[in-house]
């Protein structure tokens, strides 16, 4: 039985395509055939991140409006044989594919896949309604922060207007010094507010960036606690019963270090 | 046969009173209901009425219905037979309006069982009951009161129209603003958190917030 899964977050730039590119790695480091599909028309970038920009040929756009078949548009991860990307068109906009449009070619896509990961826009315009139209259950990303979870809780609202009630989430940028320190909200905080499932506590981490600067995601490194977290929930979307990971708080000396600037 | 003619409703004192076409099948009445309430048109609004003349639908598509207007905040019920038996007689008639009236108050209470979310708005004339949370950014405009059965952080108005009676009672009580009939109040910037239900109501010409017992 293959699951279309929509990444979804609200407020913009709390690591929507990050986690999309990081758990189709996950699913297809566990053998899982997977496909990406990029919605963010306009501003795609899930392929950067996966390192496959060279090799575009076709987009969604092409697929969508006929001109050709999803296969050919697909494009195979370098690394990981059983992963795909679905690019999208960098000159149209989100109004170039309309819900029905992704409800079809998803409909096929289940065929050939495991799992089908829609990376969101951010926002709740049209191209979160076309995004979340053909998902079997939605994904939200936030941080933990005042507005990013106010969002959240929208989007939460908006996909049960939408019929979309199984809803999972996953908080990205944690950083515990600042949580210790009450600067941050912590995790009773966000579930309080939003109450729906946990399947994802992701710490703010740089390897993230320098990862995706590589096109290499950080959930292949071994040494990267962002990497352990989204091999996590990678885990629990399979169904594993995973305890969540505490994170070391700083000892005295790194404490004094940073605050020398060391 | 126009999609359009499939539903039909009315404006009643109440809210709205819903019909059907002739020989159309649940399908497509439930079809249709579905379209009108996901077009986002504003076309039923949460916390609306929606009443059904008896044995209109059988059992389990009514109950179908239900659960659909339910998840959209509306509340489905059935309206009392109407009244075309010729009267007995003037007094018992005007008997029955009165009981009938007062019926009505007690019922119309509006009843959401889920969480309402940044947002999202509740307005109606009588009174709200909340089995889930009232987050931040969400809201409630009632004419009565406002009881909430778990935590209230959003915008909660009750006695919107003038009743200074109308209390607000909430499980954990922490609103942005609490407003009772024309009166404000606003939290406190160092909230303060109790493990009783609280009761906000008009005493003296201001708002007061007591705890309760449940
Ligand atoms: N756990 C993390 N630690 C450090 N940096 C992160 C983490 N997650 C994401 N980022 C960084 O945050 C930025 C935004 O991430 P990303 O592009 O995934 O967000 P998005 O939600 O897809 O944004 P948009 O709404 O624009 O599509 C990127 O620069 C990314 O590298
Ligand atoms: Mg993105």
């Amino acid at each position: 039985m293959s699951e279309v899964i929509v990444i979804t977050s609200g407020k913009g730039g709390v690591g929507k395509t990050t986690t999309t590119a990081n758990l189709g790695v996950g699913l297809a480091m566990r053998g899982k055939k997977v496909v990406l599909v990029d919605t963010d028309t306009g501003l795609r970038n899930l392929d950067l991140l996966l390192g496959l920009e060279n090799r575009i040929m076709y987009d969604l756009i092409d697929v969508t409006e006929g001109r050709v078949h999803f296969k050919k548009a697909l494009v195979r991860h370098k690394k990981y044989e059983s992963l795909f990307l679905l690019p999208t068109s960098q000159v149209k906009d989100k109004s170039a594919v309309n819900p029905e449009q992704l409800v079809r070619l998803c409909n096929d896509l289940r065929q050939e896949f495991d799992y089908v990961l829609i990376d969101c826009p951010a926002g709740i315009e049209q191209g979160f309604q076309t995004a979340i139209a053909a998902a079997d259950w939605a994904l939200v990303v936030t941080m933990p922060e005042i507005s990013a979870v106010r969002d959240a809780d929208k989007i939460i609202g908006e996909l049960g207007r939408a019929d979309k009630e199984n809803i999972k989430l996953v908080v990205n940028r944690i950083r515990p010094q600042m949580v210790e320190k009450g600067d941050m909200l912590d995790m009773d905080d966000i579930n309080d507010i939003l109450s729906i499932e946990c399947i994802g506590q992701i710490p703010d981490d740089e390897k993230v960036v320098t990862s995706t600067n590589r096109g290499e995601p950080v959930i292949s490194l071994d040494d990267s606690q962002a990497g352990q977290a989204y091999r996590n929930v990678v885990g629990r979307i399979c169904g594993e019963d995973i305890p969540f990971m505490t994170f070391p708080k700083e000892s005295f000396f790194q404490r004094l270090r940073h605050a020398l600037g060391m | 046969m126009m999609s359009e003619d499939i539903v039909k409703l009315k404006g009643t004192k109440t809210g709205l009173q819903i019909s059907f076409a002739p020989g159309v099948t649940f399908q497509a009445i439930e079809k249709n209901i579905k379209r009108k309430l996901e077009s986002g048109s504003g076309f039923f609004m949460r916390g609306t009425v929606v009443e059904i003349a008896p044995n209109l639908l059988r059992h389990a598509d009514w109950e179908r219905l239900r659960v659909l207007f339910r998840r959209h905040g509306i509340v489905f019920r059935m309206s009392k037979p109407s009244v075309d038996k010729p009267a007995d007689s003037l007094l018992e008639e005007a008997a029955k309006k009165k009981k009938k009236a007062r019926e009505r108050e007690v019922e119309q209470m509006v009843v959401v069982d889920r969480t309402l979310r940044g947002g999202q708005e509740i307005r109606t004339e009588s009174s709200v009951l909340v089995c889930g949370n009232v987050n931040p950014g969400a809201q409630i405009i009632a004419g009565g009161s406002i009881d909430i059965r778990g935590t209230c952080r959003g915008l909660v108005h009750a006695g919107a129209f003038g009743n200074s009676k109308a209390f607000i009672i909430a499980d954990r009580l922490m609103p942005m603003q609490i407003r009772i009939a024309n009166f404000i109040a606003r939290s406190p910037d160092q909230p303060e958190t109790s493990d009783k239900a609280e009761r906000a109501s008009i005493k003296d010409g201001q708002i007061v917030i007591e705890p309760i017992e449940r």
